[in-house]
Parts: structure tokens; C-alpha cells; sequence
């Protein structure tokens, strides 16, 4: 029996999405709702990261277990769709459009900055466990490109100088940009 | 029913696919996902077909024969179909060498793969030899790839034991994937990622072992390229027999195949249904294989076992044993001997020495087992590790007869090298008391024996004659017993794949202290360790920088200030990973005499060369000697052409530019098999007055070898005074063959064996002309044209054996870093 993962407060602003108190018996749960047959696979799995947040090496355990499917496996089907995540989410998301739009309007340049403010590549999180920098392809509103999205708030006709107030209140400082 | 297949017709069986029936009859469609113990699975394509009636061109692996198809497998359309198919597939396998125009040549020159970290060609590749996507290229015609290839710059994987993987080299054919799944119920390895990620993997990153792998080598027995392969056997080369025999190491009797090459004894496979287990896949042959085999009789000599003839160890132990007829002797041997052996060591105990003590120790399943002594024995004779020294040190005499080392040794007074397992021919008793018949299938090393021959060797000179047999099989008429293979077991039970389960002993010796991989299941032993690394803060010839600067080729920044002070253009030095690491030259491809650094591009070839690319920045080498050789000629020669190849093009730039600096025109001209492999491009480019990269398969600049670049700018009028060329023995012998008819003075650095670097040895020997010279203190330049370049290659072949020996052990290759007794640490 593993230990319960450690968990942490939630943001007093109420900006969090993803962050979540879990414990075993939650993942045991949330696997018990499926039948244990392969096609129930993919809905688990959705199940499991909504319960944790990612799909955690101790879920896919119990998960295997029930659906009688190889932990090997299953990370194998779960890498195939971008759904699914195996790293612990920071405490908040911003997600960069890179969609034809937005590209046109410079979005390639609003990437940069948040990579360079955050010292991140795109697809990861920050060592502080702050933030997850994500491109996307598209946020479906493209008359407001370039858009990014804080936590699932819209921020539109974005820019490079708008970067650090946007990540102020997240508890970026300019001072600490990468030189 | 019946089928129509190119015209002939097939007669097919119920269930059977097209490519069934085709295969019946003979005939040959192209597949690579098909396999023998696997469902259809319809991935790769290659065995499109056209059929009457049907839309576009069906698979002949998942297509159901049905009665009066006609079939055709071998139009037009169909080839060029499998051609785009294949060179599709290829495009992520590196495919240079399939593509190359001087393959036939180059094959012919080297025709054994050599050995490499990371492959990027076929010559480079232990799969060479066996590999089906080769072949196919040749059957489908693929003389060019469609696009430029993509090479995913993955790291080698050697993290797990016994098993080496190199996702580069992999096509994404899926048969690994499947029979793991077939084999062992739930996966191991999967497809993982998407798109052009996709790669074959474990859940989170985890190696084959922590993934729960049993190690029973189906995947690499399946796989078509040379991805996954075998770490002990690989360099070996492909097997010239393969020989039905059964596996003896536990009381299964697993009915196996075994491969073997000139006599050696290179894997075991399952010859039934189901894999058979870590042991008999990939422990056994390395196990007979042991470098620490003993060789020859020895006979204690005071405190000293001491190497005698054959004649005289078993004169002096009839002498002894004559002493000891009657109950003060006892012969102790277990069930590993075979049946033969054990009879004629109990006729020997009872008839010549009169004594009762035949001890018989029954091992356990997992082999183990101890005997005790009757009281009174005085003289013993053992066939293994059965008894503890300490059970040992009151007697008077101990024979061994036995094939690897153990600490019965300290109390032995005579030891005998015996011949197990593949080397000997008898019977074996499995675990349900019926006997399976045990092949001679390879050669025991040095002078030993089977045991009934050794023991019959004794009773010969004790005056008893009876016990000389001329083969084995007399023995076994004597016995008066049948063997019988074991059936192809095609239902379960299957061999246990519980590693905790497998054997773990054989003849009382613990097999994971002569198999290292072996030792990565047992959480208490000591694990075996390829590299330790010195990373203590004192002391010279620390690496400053490492980079891979291309797949296999690295580039070292090494601090040696002696060396860097006096080095010029065309010297070399030579380096020492760590203490017992040969001696290897290395080109010095820069240096920087302020600083006192230099610059070595190492290709991992070998293990000598695997220890220095795996040493840590921060880490030191042992040894670092030089400047050596004698530095190249600079003068003003005209017009000169330098040629390099492979870890020679490093080697181009401080002779361009000290040729440049003296006033000649300088031409350099690098080859490298694909885009990926170029290095040092600018520098090069900077250092010369025309730069040419060539690339073997086209795919950027050139298309062809330095040597072809030569000869257009020859062809086009241009002329030189001087050809210069670094690189390995066949690119330097083309430069010669195409010089040597236009009268052109060609120098070649020549790169033999070296051992001391100061010309007293004599190992790096060459033939130039009618003289023999040293290559290490007369040159390494040559005049071309004179060099006996067969001589060149067979003496760089001379210890080949003992390198795919050192390089093969199935431990994982991994790097300690410790900080090292300083008392090793002066300066030399």
C-alpha cells in the first residue's frame, strides 16, 4: 500500500483548475465505476485524471490491476491522445494559442516571452510547480488573436508587453526572467 | 480449395491466408510483420497483392484464400508500390549503407559487422548478417530514398541486463510488442506516443526490468533489425549451426535450438511453444563462454596450483589415488553430470578404488545442493563446488574436476578442466526421471575433457582399463537406456518465467557470479560494473568537455598541458580510460597550448573506447601520452587534396590549416554516410580554400564518398600536387586505388594496434614497400601507395575475438563515479 500522495492547498483565488486533494481510496473509487472489461480503458482513465489531476503511476496501478491490462499498456494507449497528462499539474495554466490566427497576429512571439519569463519550454511546468505553459491550436476565437487563456479565462489581442502583468499576479517577477 | 498465385496453381488448406497458401507452395511474398507464433496483423504493408475481383491491392496476410482467386504478387505496380512502402519505412532506420555505391567493395574489404555504440550503417550493425529489411531492399529494388532520412537521435539503451536496445535503428514492425504479449500474457512494451514519436517503450520511462521483463529474449529473437539484440552475442556474428539439443540447467528439459558459431556456443531458443527462461536464453552461453573457463591440468605445488601436461597431472593422481583404495575414499559428483559420466564415476569408486563412498549429491530446483563425507575419507574427488573448503581441509588429497573457479580451488591438489553442458554428448534425467539426450554442439576451451574421459584417463593409469571409452555412446549402450527428446510442448505448462524460480546454481557454482547480468535480480549482490569513473578534484587529464557531436562520434576536451605545448599538425597521442583499459591512439584534432587542453573526436568502437565516451565531464582519464608520431610534413606543395572519413575528419583540420598557412591551395573533401552524421562542417569549410561534404546516400551536398568528390574535381581538369586522406582502412585504400594509376603522392595516416607508442613493442607493425615499419614512431603518415593494406586490416583484426568478448557481458553498461585513491593519481 503507497503511501497518500501529498497534497496541497488550494489557491486562496480560486483560479486553481487542477489541483487536487486525492488519496488511494479516491483512485480505487473512481476505478470501480468502470467495468472491468478493455473498453472501459479510455473512460477510466479520464475518470482517474479528473480524480488526481494526472494520470498517476499509483492510479494506472489500480487500473491495470482491475482492467487485467499491463501498466505497459496502458501508458502506451494513454501517450497516444494529448488528453492525458503523467506529470502532477502546477497550480495554474496558461495556454498559448499558436492557431493560424493567432500565429499570423504574432502568437509565436507571445509564446517566446511566457518561455523566456517562465524559463520553460512549451509542454512543461515551471520548477516551482507555479505554472503550466501549453500551446494550443486553437481556442476558437480567432477575431480576438492572439489569445491566450489563464486558468480557462480568455485573455485576447495579446502581446508581449502584456506578459508580465499577466503572470504578476501568479507570482512571476520580471526580475526573475531568464537572462 | 484451389487458387490461382501468378499463374501456378496452389492448393490451399482451410483457414489459410493468401500468404499462407503462397508460402506452401514455395512461394515468396515480401512481409515483415508476420510472424510463425502470431496472429495477422496487416501493419507493414509489404505484402500487398492484386486479386480478381477485389478493390486495390488487399494484403495477403490478413485475406482469407478462398477457391478460385487469382492472385498476382509480382506486377509492375505492385514493386513500385513496395518500393515507396520500404522506403517509407526506412526513412527512420539509418539506411546510408543500403543505398551506397561502394557496398559490394566495402563488404567484401570488412566481412564481419563491426562493432559500435550506436549503429548508423550496416556495417556497423550486429543484425547485418540476418537482417530482413536488407534483404528486402535488395528484392524490392530500393536503390534511393524518397525524402532525406530522419534519425531520432534516441539514446542507446544498455541500462538493463543481457539485453542492448537502440530505438534508432527500429522500423515500428510491432512484432516485439506482440509476442511479449503472446509470450507473456501481459505486455511489457508497447507503442508509446504518437505520430513521429512514436516509439517502443515501458510505462513511464521505466527500462525493461523495472517494467516487470522476464528476460526470455522473445522480443529479440522477433525482432527484423538490429534494435533489440542479445548483449553477449551480438558481435559474434550469424550462427553456423543451429542444433536441436535439450537445456540441462534445471529439471525441466526445456527442448531447445541452440546457435553456435566456429564452435562456440552463442544462445539458446526455445525449440517448443513457449519461451524458455532468462537462464537457458541468454545465461547459458555466456556461462560457457566464461573468460574464466579453466584451461589446462594444474597440480599443487606448495602453496601454487601450477599448469602441468595432461600426462603428468594424471600420472601424479593414479600415483596418489593408488594410496587411498578402499573406504578412505569418496568420489562426489551431482545430477548436473550426465548418466554416462556418473556410471563410469561410480565403476571408477567401486571397481578401481574399491571404496563404497559414490556420493551422489540430488540438487534442488533451483541446482543447489551440498554433500556431505562419509566418515574416514582421506581422498576426495569432486566435480564442482559441492563441498566447502572448510568440509575439505582435513583430508590428505582433493581432486577437482570442474570448468570454473571456486574456493574449492584453495584446497585442491589437482584440478582437471572439464566439458559441460553443449560441449559434451550423454544423457539427462529431467525432473520426471525421463532421459533427454544432451548434444555435443560447441567446443571446450583449452584441454578439457568430458569428465568419463578424464576419470577413465585416472583408471587407465591405475592399471584398469575398462573405463577407456572412444565415445560417449558406448557408455550409454552399457546403460541400456533410451532417450527421447522432449515433444514440443504446445500446451501449458509452460517453463516457469519467474526469475525467482529459474535456476541459480549449476555444478555448486552460483551462476550469477560468472553471468553478470544475472546479478541485476538479486538485490544483495555486489552489480557488476563496466566503467568506474575518477572523478577526484586533483590530478591531470580531466575531461573538460563531452559531446556527442554526432551519433557514435564524440568529441573530448581533455586537460593535458604536456601534450598540448608540443603537439603539431599530423601527432597523435595516446589515451587510457582507466587503468586497465588498452592503450588507444587518438588523433590530436586540436589543441590549445595556453590553455593546455586538447581535443580528441573518439568513435565508441570498442570497449576501450566505450570507457572513455562514457567517463563524465569532470572525470579523468588514467593516462594520457603524447604528442607521438611524427608530425606531417608542412611545406608548400602546390595544390593539395585532403580527404576524411568517419573519426578521420577530426583528424583534417590541423594539418589543412598548417598546410594552408605554408601557401598551398587546400582542398578538403569529408564524407559521412547521411545529413546527420556531418560534424565540422564550418571549422573545415574555414580551414581550406574548397570545402566538399559528401554524403553517402546524397541527402546534403555530394552524393558519395570523399574519394568520388576527388575524382570529379579530377575528371573536371582539376589537378593535385598532394592527396592527403584520414579515415578508416577502406576509405584511405580507395584514395590510394584511385591515385595510385595517375602517379598523385598520397599520404595516409595509418591507425594499427598500439601498445606503447615508442616503437619497442612492435605491435602496430605495417608493411610499406619492402620495409617493415613502426607506425607509431615512423609515422603515422605513409606513402599510399606502398601500403599492404590486407596486412593493415587482418593486424587490426588480430585481437577481435577478445573484444567482442570484453564488450559482450551482459551486465548493464553503466559508469560509477568515485573519487580514486590518489596514490594513483601522479602524473606519469
Amino acid at each position: 500500500m503507497l503511501p497518500p500522495f501529498p497534497t496541497e492547498k488550494k489557491v486562496k483565488n480560486g483560479m486553481c483548475t487542477a489541483q487536487k486533494d486525492w488519496g488511494m481510496q479516491d483512485i480505487e473509487a473512481a476505478v470501480a465505476r468502470h467495468p472491468a472489461h478493455r473498453g472501459s480503458l479510455i473512460p477510466a482513465l479520464q475518470d482517474l485524471q479528473e480524480t488526481c489531476g494526472y494520470l498517476a503511476p499509483e492510479a494506472l496501478a489500480v487500473l491495470a490491476k482491475h482492467l487485467s491490462i499491463s501498466v505497459n499498456e496502458i501508458y502506451g494507449v494513454a501517450t497516444f491522445y494529448t488528453q492525458f497528462r503523467f506529470s502532477k499539474p502546477a497550480r495554474h495554466k496558461i495556454q498559448v494559442c499558436q492557431g493560424t490566427a493567432c500565429h499570423v497576429r504574432g502568437g509565436h512571439m507571445v509564446l517566446e516571452e511566457f518561455e523566456q519569463m517562465l524559463d520553460v519550454k512549451a509542454g512543461e511546468a515551471t520548477k516551482d510547480g507555479q505554472v503550466d505553459l501549453e500551446r494550443v491550436a486553437c481556442l476558437g476565437c480567432c477575431a480576438l488573436a492572439p489569445v491566450i487563456t489563464v486558468d480557462g479565462l480568455v485573455h485576447a489581442n495579446m502581446g508581449t508587453r502584456k506578459v508580465p502583468a499577466i503572470l504578476a499576479p501568479l507570482g512571476v517577477k520580471e526580475e526573475s526572467k531568464a537572462t | 480449395m484451389k487458387l490461382s498465385i501468378n499463374g501456378i496453381e496452389v492448393v490451399a488448406q482451410s483457414g489459410d491466408t493468401v500468404l499462407d497458401a503462397a508460402t506452401r507452395k514455395g512461394l515468396s511474398i515480401q512481409h515483415l510483420c508476420t510472424h510463425k507464433a502470431l496472429k495477422p496483423f496487416g501493419a507493414c504493408r509489404m505484402c500487398l497483392v492484386e486479386i480478381d475481383g477485389m478493390r486495390g491491392y488487399p494484403p495477403s496476410c490478413t485475406t482469407p484464400a478462398a477457391e478460385g482467386m487469382v492472385v498476382r504478387t509480382n506486377t509492375e505496380a505492385l514493386r513500385k508500390l513496395q518500393r515507396n512502402i520500404l522506403g517509407l519505412t526506412m526513412l527512420e532506420h539509418p539506411s546510408a549503407c543500403l543505398v551506397c555505391g561502394k557496398r559490394a567493395r566495402c563488404e567484401e574489404y570488412r566481412s564481419k559487422p563491426e562493432k559500435a555504440g550506436r549503429t548508423t550503417g550496416c556495417h556497423t550493425c550486429n543484425n547485418m548478417k540476418h537482417c530482413s529489411v536488407r534483404t528486402m531492399t535488395e528484392d524490392v529494388g530500393l536503390e534511393r530514398l524518397p525524402v532525406p532520412p530522419l534519425y531520432h537521435e534516441r539514446p542507446l539503451e544498455r541500462s538493463n541486463p543481457f539485453i542492448d536496445r537502440d530505438l534508432n535503428l527500429c522500423i515500428l514492425c510491432g512484432l516485439c510488442v506482440r509476442i511479449c504479449k503472446k509470450h507473456q500474457g501481459e505486455g511489457v512494451i508497447d507503442f508509446v506516443q504518437r505520430g513521429s514519436h512514436t516509439h517502443i517503450g515501458e510505462a513511464f520511462g521505466h527500462t525493461l526490468k523495472e517494467a516487470g521483463c522476464t528476460f526470455c529474449g522473445s522480443c529479440v529473437d522477433a525482432c527484423p533489425t538490429g534494435t533489440l539484440s542479445d548483449r553477449f552475442a551480438k558481435w559474434y556474428g550469424n550462427p553456423d549451426h543451429v542444433s536441436a539439443t535439450t537445456c540441462a540447467f534445471c529439471g525441466e528439459g526445456c527442448a531447445v535450438l541452440t546457435d553456435s558459431v566456429e564452435g562456440k556456443l552463442l544462445a539458446l531458443h526455445s525449440a517448443e511453444s513457449f519461451p524458455i527462461c532468462v537462464v537457458g536464453r541468454f545465461a547459458a552461453a555466456e556461462l560457457l563462454n566464461s573468460a574464466e573457463r579453466f584451461l589446462v591440468p594444474k597440480i599443487r605445488v606448495g602453496k601454487n596450483l601450477r599448469e602441468v601436461t595432461r600426462d603428468a597431472a594424471v600420472a601424479a593422481v593414479a600415483e596418489q589415488l593408488g594410496n587411498y583404495r578402499g573406504s578412505s575414499f569418496a568420489f562426489v559428483c551431482d545430477t548436473f553430470s550426465t548418466l554416462e559420466d556418473r556410471r563410469v564415476f561410480e565403476q571408477f569408486t567401486r571397481e578401481v578404488m574399491q571404496s563404497p563412498n559414490f556420493v551422489q549429491v540430488t540438487v534442488d530446483a533451483k541446482g543447489a545442493g551440498q554433500a556431505t563425507l562419509p566418515e574416514g575419507v582421506k581422498a576426495a574427488v569432486l566435480t564442482g563446488a559441492l563441498l566447502s573448503p572448510e568440509a575439505l581441509r582435513g583430508l590428505d588429497y582433493v581432486v577437482l574436476i570442474d570448468f570454473l573457479p571456486s574456493a574449492v580451488l584453495e584446497v585442491a591438489h589437482a584440478v582437471f578442466p572439464a566439458s559441460v553442458f553443449a560441449e559434451v554428448s550423454g544423457s539427462f534425467s529431467d525432473g520426471s526421471g525421463t532421459f533427454r539426450p544432451l548434444r555435443r554442439i560447441s567446443d571446450a576451451p583449452g584441454q578439457s575433457l568430458p569428465d568419463w574421459q578424464t576419470v577413465g584417463l585416472w583408471a587407465e593409469a591405475m592399471g584398469a582399463p575398462q573405463l577407456t571409452f572412444a565415445a560417449s555412446e558406448e557408455i550409454t549402450a552399457q546403460l541400456a537406456i533410451e532417450t527421447q527428446a522432449r515433444v514440443a510442448r504446445n500446451e501449458a505448462p509452460a517453463p516457469s518465467q519467474d526469475i525467482t524460480k529459474c535456476p541459480a546454481t549449476f555444478r555448486g557454482h552460483a551462476l550469477a557470479t560468472f553471468v553478470p547480468g544475472l546479478r541485476e535480480f538479486d538485490p544483495d549482490a555486489p552489480k557488476a560494473v563496466q566503467v568506474v569513473a575518477s572523478t577526484s578534484e586533483d590530478g591531470p587529464f580531466r575531461i573538460l568537455s563531452k559531446e556527442e557531436i554526432v551519433p557514435n562520434t564524440f568529441k573530448l576536451v581533455i586537460h593535458a598541458p604536456a601534450v598540448a605545448k608540443r603537439a603539431k599538425a599530423g601527432q597523435f597521442c595516446i589515451a587510457m580510460a582507466d587503468e586497465t583499459s588498452e592503450r588507444v591512439p587518438y588523433t590530436l584534432c586540436d589543441w590549445d597550448a595556453e590553455a593546455g587542453t586538447i581535443t580528441l573526436v573518439v568513435l565508441e568502437k570498442g570497449q576501450s573506447s566505450r570507457k572513455l565516451i562514457l567517463l563524465p565531464e569532470g572525470g579523468r582519464l588514467a593516462h594520457v601520452t603524447g604528442p607521438l608520431g611524427i608530425p606531417f610534413e608542412v611545406k608548400n606543395y602546390g595544390r593539395v587534396a585532403l580527404a576524411g572519413g568517419c573519426y578521420g575528419v577530426g583528424a583534417v583540420g590541423p594539418v589543412a590549416r598548417a598546410l594552408r598557412a605554408a601557401g598551398n591551395h587546400v582542398t578538403v573533401a569529408v564524407e559521412a554516410r547521411s545529413h546527420y552524421l556531418t560534424y565540422l562542417s564550418k571549422q573545415l569549410a574555414d580551414a581550406s580554400d574548397e570545402f566538399i561534404q559528401t554524403t553517402i546516400d546524397g541527402s546534403t551536398g555530394f552524393k558519395g564518398h570523399a574519394v568520388d568528390a576527388i575524382e570529379a574535381n579530377l575528371k573536371a581538369g582539376g589537378h593535385y600536387d598532394l592527396v592527403v586522406a584520414i579515415g578508416c582502412p577502406f576509405m584511405m585504400m580507395l584514395v590510394s586505388e584511385l591515385t595510385k594509376p595517375l602517379n598523385i603522392p598520397t599520404q595516409v595516416s595509418l591507425n594499427p594496434i598500439m601498445l606503447d607508442g615508442t616503437g619497442m613493442c612492435g605491435a602496430c607493425r605495417v608493411t610499406v614497400g619492402d620495409s617493415v615499419k613502426f607506425a607509431c614512431v615512423d609515422g603515422p603518415f605513409f606513402d599510399a601507395h606502398l601500403v599492404d593494406w590486407e596486412e593493415v586490416r587482418d593486424r587490426r583484426q588480430a585481437y577481435s575475438h577478445e573484444e567482442v568478448q570484453s564488450v559482450g557481458l551482459s551486465a548493464p553498461v553503466t559508469v560509477i563515479e568515485k573519487p580514486v585513491d590518489q596514490h594513483h593519481c601522479v602524473a606519469h
